[in-house]
């Protein structure tokens, strides 16, 4: 096997890795501005499939087909995002003698479809939130829009048919908002999936966003995996994932998990995938969507379990049986906890903030597990998702977890740009959080009230910056030319270059 | 001994820099003053040690940042924007209600258009979102610094800008 990667930056990587154990050589596709990205540099080899836009790269099928062929790769892993979720992207590579990672084209598409996946779920004897039953296309009158919300009932949730990622999808909280919420979800659905389509979902006031991993292979094998809970939620993008959930007991589990199998069984799923639940305080839970492809938070799920899911992912698509135990796979060992690191600024609103990492050092030492995309010298570029990493904290139990993670962050450093570091280490430090008092519409409700900046530092630490400034500068003026000491430093790493080079 | 005038989180302070015999530097922070034993670590770290302040120990990075002059001093996991004999640009940032006078609103990076939510003569609040615009395959909501009245709207939606163009003016 030799394995495509049609995706970029720390998914890339993240499969590159597992490629790399296995013993698969890999060839990583990039746009113009990635040319030099990490991901293309560890690659053994590398493809260019166009200009950075995404449409124009990264969304290339007929690109991807033709890197795979010129390259000799006969498998191709889509990542997330992107090709991920696309039925065509899958069936191209299927016509084209490619093995696709992930389940087969008829399982993304009916699962693709947020209405067609409730009816799935729903003859599966598996609950769904109310809701529309047929999506509203681009054609629905403004009268057949409020009909339907009236008939669902408010707060209710707008969202994208085709949607995921928390794009296209908008709460309305009574019907004069409807109309402009269904043109919004339209107008991000249309740029981000190319499908308008819409449909509503009953608001539950405080649920908690649960999800269940899964494995199929193509032996009639479905494995549920342990909860993750990722109600730690920013406008529906999660941003904190964890595993166990503080609100899963073991029998709660078992009935989530084995609902989660019927599904998937339902549609004969095979490869990893994940199906979302909404659970309510009263400890009733309903399908939320079905997302056919390996997730972002994937890692808190390998932290406490042991397994390396894109390596089963490999493995099931070589046809080989899942013989993983499936109790094994329910049982949580220890705590894990996923902050997802974006090249955003906090204190502008969580605003992107691309530009050039003058230098990286991610937390290390023991529990914690770093998935980077960039290194030194990458300019992180505007065209996508602006997640740079993904920091994952292990420990015995969940507030050893959060003490650990606090402890990694604070040693990561990334310069030049603004991340959401010190967003996390604040959360870390929520007595909401630490005690695990939180639904989905926490994190939103908290940054409302808020105006205080996430990188305040105490008086002290701010004269140490002050003092570290001064000497900088001090150090800086004593280096330049027309002073006693000396050259400046690029002269001084000439002339050091030079007296190696003469063996000196 | 030099003194230098160093923005720090937006606020200023003045730091005085001596060397002293023994290799160690007495640097004074707005009058308060400290024996520091500085190693450079790496190409934009500060090793500090306080040999004589309960010998605390820690690092500072100091890497330039986007915005020419200014630098993105990196502690213990918290970034906060220096710059050094108040080279400090005008921003937009609103924290601790610094911004005053004539406000400008900039597109930080290039993106498009998506909604214009005011209009000239509109009064806004501070922390209005004036601008939605879409990058980075997200829409995000660009804000008033100040409470204020909107001069001039320079964006309409739909249009692709680049990064620094004037999209709004607040006085």
């Amino acid at each position: 096997m030799k394995l495509l990667i049609a995706n970029r930056g720390e998914i890339a990587v993240r499969v590159i890795r597992a490629c790399r154990e296995l013993g698969i050589p890999t060839v990583a596709v990039y746009s113009d501005c990635d040319r030099a990205a990490r991901h293309v540099r560890d690659a053994d080899q590398a493809v260019h499939v166009g200009p950075s836009p995404a449409v124009e790269s990264y969304l290339r099928i007929d690109r991807m087909i033709e890197a795979a062929k010129a390259t000799g790769a006969d498998a191709v892993h889509p990542g997330y995002g992107f090709l991920a979720e696309n039925a065509v992207f899958a069936q191209a590579c299927a016509d084209a003698g490619l093995t696709f990672i992930g389940p087969t084209p008829k399982a993304i598409e009916r699962m693709g479809s947020k209405t067609g996946a409730r009816e799935v779920a729903i003859a599966a004897g598996v609950p769904v939130v109310p809701g529309t039953d047929a999506p509203l296309g681009q054609h629905a009158t403004d009268d057949e829009i409020l009909r339907e919300g009236g008939r669902i009932g408010y707060p209710l949730m707008v969202k994208a048919v085709a949607g995921g990622g928390g794009k296209g999808m908008r709460e309305v909280r009574s019907a004069p908002d409807l109309l402009a919420a269904v043109r919004t979800a339209r107008s991000e659905a249309g740029s981000s999936f190319g499908n308008t389509a819409v449909y509503f979902e009953r608001r539950l006031l405080h649920p908690r966003h649960i999800e269940i991993q899964l494995l199929g292979d193509h032996h009639g094998t479905v494995v549920p995996f342990v909860e993750r809970e990722c109600s730690i939620q920013r406008r529906h993008q999660k941003v904190v994932e964890e595993s166990p959930s503080l609100a899963v007991t073991p029998a709660l589990r078992e009935r989530i998990a084995s609902a989660a199998a019927r599904v998937a069984s339902a549609v004969g799923y095979t490869n990893a995938g994940t199906i979302e639940f909404l659970l309510d305080q009263d400890g009733s839970f309903y399908f939320l969507e079905m997302n056919t492809r390996l997730q972002v938070e994937h890692p808190v799920t390998e932290m406490v379990t042991s397994e390396d899911l894109v390596h089963w992912q490999i493995r099931i698509a070589r046809g080989e049986k899942l013989t993983l135990d499936p109790a094994h796979a329910l049982t949580p060992r220890g705590h894990a906890i996923e902050c997802r690191i974006y090249a955003e600024d906090p204190d502008l609103g969580f605003m992107p903030s691309p530009g050039l990492v003058r230098g990286i050092r991610p937390a290390s030492g023991p529990g914690v597990r770093d998935d980077s995309g960039v290194t030194e010298g990458f300019t992180v570029p505007v065209f996508y998702d602006s997640m740079i990493a993904k920091l994952v904290a292990w420990a015995g139990n969940r507030p050893a977890a959060i003490a650990r993670m606090n402890r990694a962050l604070a040693e990561y450093e990334v310069l030049g740009i603004k991340t959401t570091i010190p967003f996390f280490r604040w959360l870390m430090g929520q007595q909401d959080f630490i005690d695990g008092r939180f639904d989905t519409t926490y994190l939103d409700h908290v940054l409302a009230d808020r105006d205080e900046s996430f990188s305040a530092l105490s008086e002290p630490e701010e004269q140490r910056i002050a003092i570290a400034a001064g000497l900088d500068a001090w150090l800086k003026s004593a280096s330049s030319p027309g002073q006693a000491s000396g050259s400046q430093p690029a002269n001084a790493w000439k002339t050091a270059a030079r007296r190696e080079a003469l063996g000196g | 001994m030099s003194t230098f005038e160093v923005d720090v989180n937006g606020r200023r302070r003045i730091v005085a820099v001596e060397r002293l015999p023994q290799g160690w530097f007495k640097v004074t922070v707005d009058g308060a003053s400290n024996m520091v034993d500085v190693e450079r670590v790496g190409q934009f770290g500060l090793s500090l040690l306080f040999p004589e302040d309960g010998h605390l120990s820690g690092t500072v990075q100091l890497a330039p940042a986007a915005s020419a002059g200014e630098r993105l001093a990196v502690w213990e996991g918290i970034t906060v924007p220096v710059t050094l004999n108040g080279r400090r640009h005008a921003s937009t940032d609103g924290a601790g209600g610094r911004a005053k006078g004539e406000q400008k609103i900039v597109a930080p990076m290039p993106g498009r258009v998506v909604r214009v939510l005011v209009s000239e003569g509109d009064e806004v609040e501070a922390r209005q979102p004036v601008v939605v615009i879409e990058a980075m395959k997200m829409e995000n909501e660009l804000r008033s610094p100040v409470a204020g009245r909107i001069r001039e709207v320079a964006a309409s939606a739909g249009t692709s800008v680049e990064a620094g163009r004037v999209l709004v003016v607040i006085e």
